[in-house]
């Protein structure tokens, strides 16, 4: 079976764990309960008739009190940011946690605007979505909550990921 | 013995595995035993060796590292970090494991982590709870008070503006109240009655909200007085506690709305109730007295330490060190540069300064510093130059743009200056605002003096609103020669303040406090009308003279100068050409794009615009290309000894070469003497203006002279 790696990345209070707990368990939860240092979990996919285990690397918030340690990325075969549409200043501390990320491996980047069932603060204008949509490979509108986009988002990185291994060997 | 390490590394909840195969990650376990063990390690054996694998990806990733560690010859260790493990019968463990290269062996420990895993979970909950209520407070705040401003400064006859007002109001989800400038009416919306309600009885009268806001600053901060005189606006923390029950802990934003006096007409005060956050931190010592931002004692904190040390007799210096232009930083870019600067700004100070001495950030820009032992001003003028020079060095964006920040530093001596923390605090304050006006480095000790200047400050800043009501002011004109026909074409236009007191003021005794209180624009704005008008005069009158005026820098940043410029321009109904802007070097330099439009815009309706005190200032020859000039004009000061000091006649001859190859035409300030103006004339210089041909004269004086002019031709 294939294995790969993905890391969640982003500021504390984003959401990370919980699209993680909507995924795996398909359950959330409304309480806030803060991540220390990492978390595993696992979940199988069938992608294209092939079985794909996820290893899905929940990882401490960056803030103030967690600065963010490349060595974690580390072997990953794509990673997610994950910022909060309620809060503008995510998504400036995810940008910089990409560039980080960047600087250590080329794998494909998700951009998961979280918490879309609440009222956004801030909004991408088209130019900024064109910007993005340069430096991210895939970007999606989530909601931990309601489940929105959650396994799509998994899936469309599996699929990505499938296809980046053919074209490996291919080359 | 064995028995005794494996109780031992049992109860610290620790085992101890040699790895026998580094490449493979094939281990033996040696010591440690507990029911946890067999559910990470179900395979665990004494007599048998196992390999580390996919089950427990972490751990498989951090051998990686570990390898390093083993490969070396001498002892060493690592870490790696924790991390949570879900066993395979579905069980969280918090684990750190610890890569070891003891006398040649190669171990690995495993330690649960569990009490350290809690511990940290409900300190950073707590942490990060509390930054994200204040990040959403801060952002409600923000906007509503950008909304507020701009309902307020609408012109009366445009809105209804009370309704509008209490309707954005209203909706806010916390108190809002805007008041009178002397706080005797004020709209509130149901937030703020709910906040400070106070379940008295029927018939007694319940104090007002606004009323109780001001009692609690006025008791709890000494720099209350500063801020009402100063028209500041503040923000920070207060206690409300009114017996037998009520205890809530507010945070305040008081912000003035001023007119184009710079008086005050009303104030907007914001009153969030965060007695949960505080209750919240008050949870974790280290939180409540600590500053979330910049992990500095925070003014809570700090006002117990000045406390103690006041208690302890012992003399000692304090230091109030207040970053200049902070919200200009903040508004340029961004509020996540802004906090990194605070950040970066604590830890350069807290570098500078003794152990001994306490640092805490006490407002949003604002650190105090109590500095233990010192008792003479050079000492304290030494530790101050110390952090001084530290902060001078460029601080840089995430981006990588360097920018300088200044700071203003007030100085009190315990007990010299005052005898107690609130009194210290007060002068501190004040000796810090009184050094703002520089927007340079400046350091001022408080003295006596400083008290009373600062009140005489405040006194003429009263007397020259009154002075704009009334109609004090007059403008003189000082003729500019034209050296070609040797006649009278221009005149600068320079104010004079006919006090009622003190008779006729010259700009120096209250420009600079104009420029500081804002008063500045409504006095431009006067001095743009009036040349106006005696350029209308002199035009009836059949002269063709142009009225040349000064922009002072805040003139140049204020947005509605081109529209007023035009405004009186129509409304005197004089062609454009028969005026000029004056503007400094410095002014140019500090707002390059601001500048650049205005003086396009003005020179595009056929104004004309020269550059003052030539050489005095920046002097940087690159605006001089990409600005829409006309005239330089060179400062008084090389004029001076033009006769004798051979530099500055080589600086007046290049000045006005290059300033003829970019097609400026060069006026000389302060000409004096024959033999000033015979250099001036043999090196080819425009015109002159100086006591040689007159002092700035009063209109009807001018008109005399143009006269004498007309008839001599």
């Amino acid at each position: 079976m294939i294995q790969k790696k993905i890391c969640l990345l982003g500021a504390s209070s984003v959401g990370k764990t919980s699209l993680v707990k909507r995924f795996v368990e398909g359950i959330f939860s409304e309480k806030y309960l803060t991540t220390i240092g990492v978390k595993i979990d696992k979940k199988t996919l069938s992608i294209a008739n092939k079985e794909m285990n996820l290893l899905l690397w929940d990882m401490e918030g960056n803030d103030s009190y967690n600065v963010f340690q490349e060595r974690y990325l580390r072997g990953a075969a794509g990673y997610i940011i994950v910022v909060d549409q309620t809060r503008a200043s995510s998504l400036l501390e995810g940008i910089d946690i990409h560039t980080l990320a960047r600087q250590v491996t080329n794998c494909p980047a998700i951009l998961a605007i979280n918490k879309s069932d609440l009222l956004a603060t801030w909004h991408l204008d088209d130019s900024e979505h064109q910007a993005y949509q340069n430096i991210f490979d895939l970007e999606f509108l989530t909601s931990a909550k309601t489940g929105k986009n959650v396994e799509q988002m998994f899936s469309s990185l599996a699929e990505l990921l499938l296809k980046c291994e053919k074209n490996d060997i291919t080359t | 013995m064995t028995s005794l390490l494996n109780t031992v590394l049992s109860a610290l909840e620790q085992i101890v595995l040699e790895v026998t195969d580094t490449d493979t990650g094939t281990v033996k376990w040696l010591e440690g035993d507990s029911e946890w063990t067999n559910n990470l390690f179900p395979k665990l054996d004494s007599q048998k060796t196992f390999v580390i694998n996919q089950e427990s990806p972490f751990l498989l990733d951090f051998l990686i590292d570990a390898r390093q560690i083993w490969d070396k010859s001498e002892n060493c260790k690592l870490r790696s970090g924790l991390w949570t493990e879900i066993t395979q019968n579905n069980k969280e463990l918090h684990l750190e494991a610890i890569a070891i290269k003891q006398e040649q062996r190669n171990l690995l420990v495993i330690s649960n982590q569990l009490e350290n895993f809690t511990h940290q979970q409900n300190t950073k909950q707590l942490a990060r709870e509390v930054l994200l209520s204040y990040d959403r407070l801060f952002l409600k705040n923000e906007y509503l008070h950008t909304r507020l401003l701009s309902i307020l400064k609408q012109p009366v006859e445009q809105s209804n503006i009370l309704a509008t007002l209490a309707k954005v109001i209203e909706n806010a989800e916390f108190a809002v109240l805007v008041a009178s400038n002397d706080f005797s009416t004020c709209i509130e919306n149901s937030a703020a009655l709910t906040l400070f309600e106070q379940g008295t009885l029927k018939n007694t009268s319940t104090p007002r909200a606004i009323d109780i806001i001001i009692k609690l600053m006025k008791n709890q901060l000494p720099e209350y007085e500063r801020i009402l005189t100063t028209n500041s606006s503040w923000d920070g923390e207060l206690c409300w506690i009114l017996p037998p029950s009520t205890l809530k802990w507010l945070k305040i934003g008081l912000y003035p709305v001023k007119n184009k006096f710079n008086d005050v007409e009303n104030w907007i005060v914001f009153a969030n109730d965060i007695s949960t956050i505080k209750h919240l931190t008050q949870r974790n010592e280290q939180l409540a007295l600590q500053d979330m931002l910049t992990e500095l004692p925070n003014r809570f904190s700090f006002l117990q330490v000045l406390e103690k040390h006041v208690a302890s007799n012992q003399p000692f210096y304090l230091l109030y060190v207040d970053i200049n232009d902070f919200r200009q930083h903040n508004e340029f870019y961004g509020h996540d540069e802004g906090d990194k600067l605070l950040i970066e700004f604590a830890q350069r100070i807290k570098h500078v300064v003794k152990t001994s001495d306490f640092i805490a950030r006490v407002g949003g820009d604002e650190f105090a510093i109590i500095l233990s032992n010192v008792d003479n001003k050079a000492a304290c003028s030494s530790a101050i130059q110390g952090m001084v020079n530290n902060i001078s060095k460029p601080f840089y964006t995430n981006k990588a743009e360097h920018f300088h920040v200044s700071v203003s530093i007030g100085a009190a001596n315990f007990p010299n200056d005052a005898e107690s923390a609130e009194e210290l605090m007060k002068f501190v304050d004040l000796s810090a605002y009184n050094g703002k006006a520089t927007k340079k480095n400046s350091v001022l000790f408080y003295s006596k003096s400083m008290k009373d200047a600062s009140h005489d400050l405040l006194k003429i800043e009263q007397e020259l609103r009154q002075a704009i009501k009334n109609n004090e002011f007059e403008l003189y004109l000082q003729p500019i020669i034209d050296i070609k026909d040797n006649s009278i074409n221009k005149a600068e236009a320079l104010i004079r303040w006919n006090h009622p007191d003190r008779g006729i003021v010259s700009p120096d005794g209250f420009i600079a406090i104009a420029e500081k209180s804002g008063l500045i624009i409504s006095i431009g704005e006067w001095v743009i009308n009036r040349a106006c008008q005696i350029a209308r005069e002199l035009d009836l009158k059949g002269f063709d003279i142009k009225i040349s005026i000064n922009l002072s820098p805040s003139q140049v940043a204020d947005a509605n100068l081109f529209s007023y410029l035009r405004t009186c321009i129509h409304d005197s109904q004089i062609n454009p050409s028969l005026l000029e802007l004056e503007v400094t070097e410095d002014v140019l330099v500090d707002d390059y794009s601001v500048a650049e439009k205005l003086l396009s815009k003005a020179r595009m309706i056929g104004m004309s615009v020269s550059v003052d005190d030539f050489g005095t200032g920046y002097s940087s020859l690159s605006y001089l290309k990409k600005l829409p000039l006309d005239y330089l004009k060179i400062d008084r000061s090389f004029i001076n000894e033009i006769v004798t000091d051979d530099n500055d006649k080589a600086i007046v001859r290049a000045v006005i070469a290059m300033a003829h190859n970019l097609n400026l035409c060069v006026i000389a300030e302060g000409v004096e003497t024959p033999e000033q103006l015979s250099f001036l004339v043999d090196n080819s210089c425009n015109s002159v203006q100086g006591y040689m041909f007159s002092r700035p004269v009063q209109l009807a004086y001018f008109i005399k002279l143009l006269n004498e002019q007309k008839n001599i031709n």
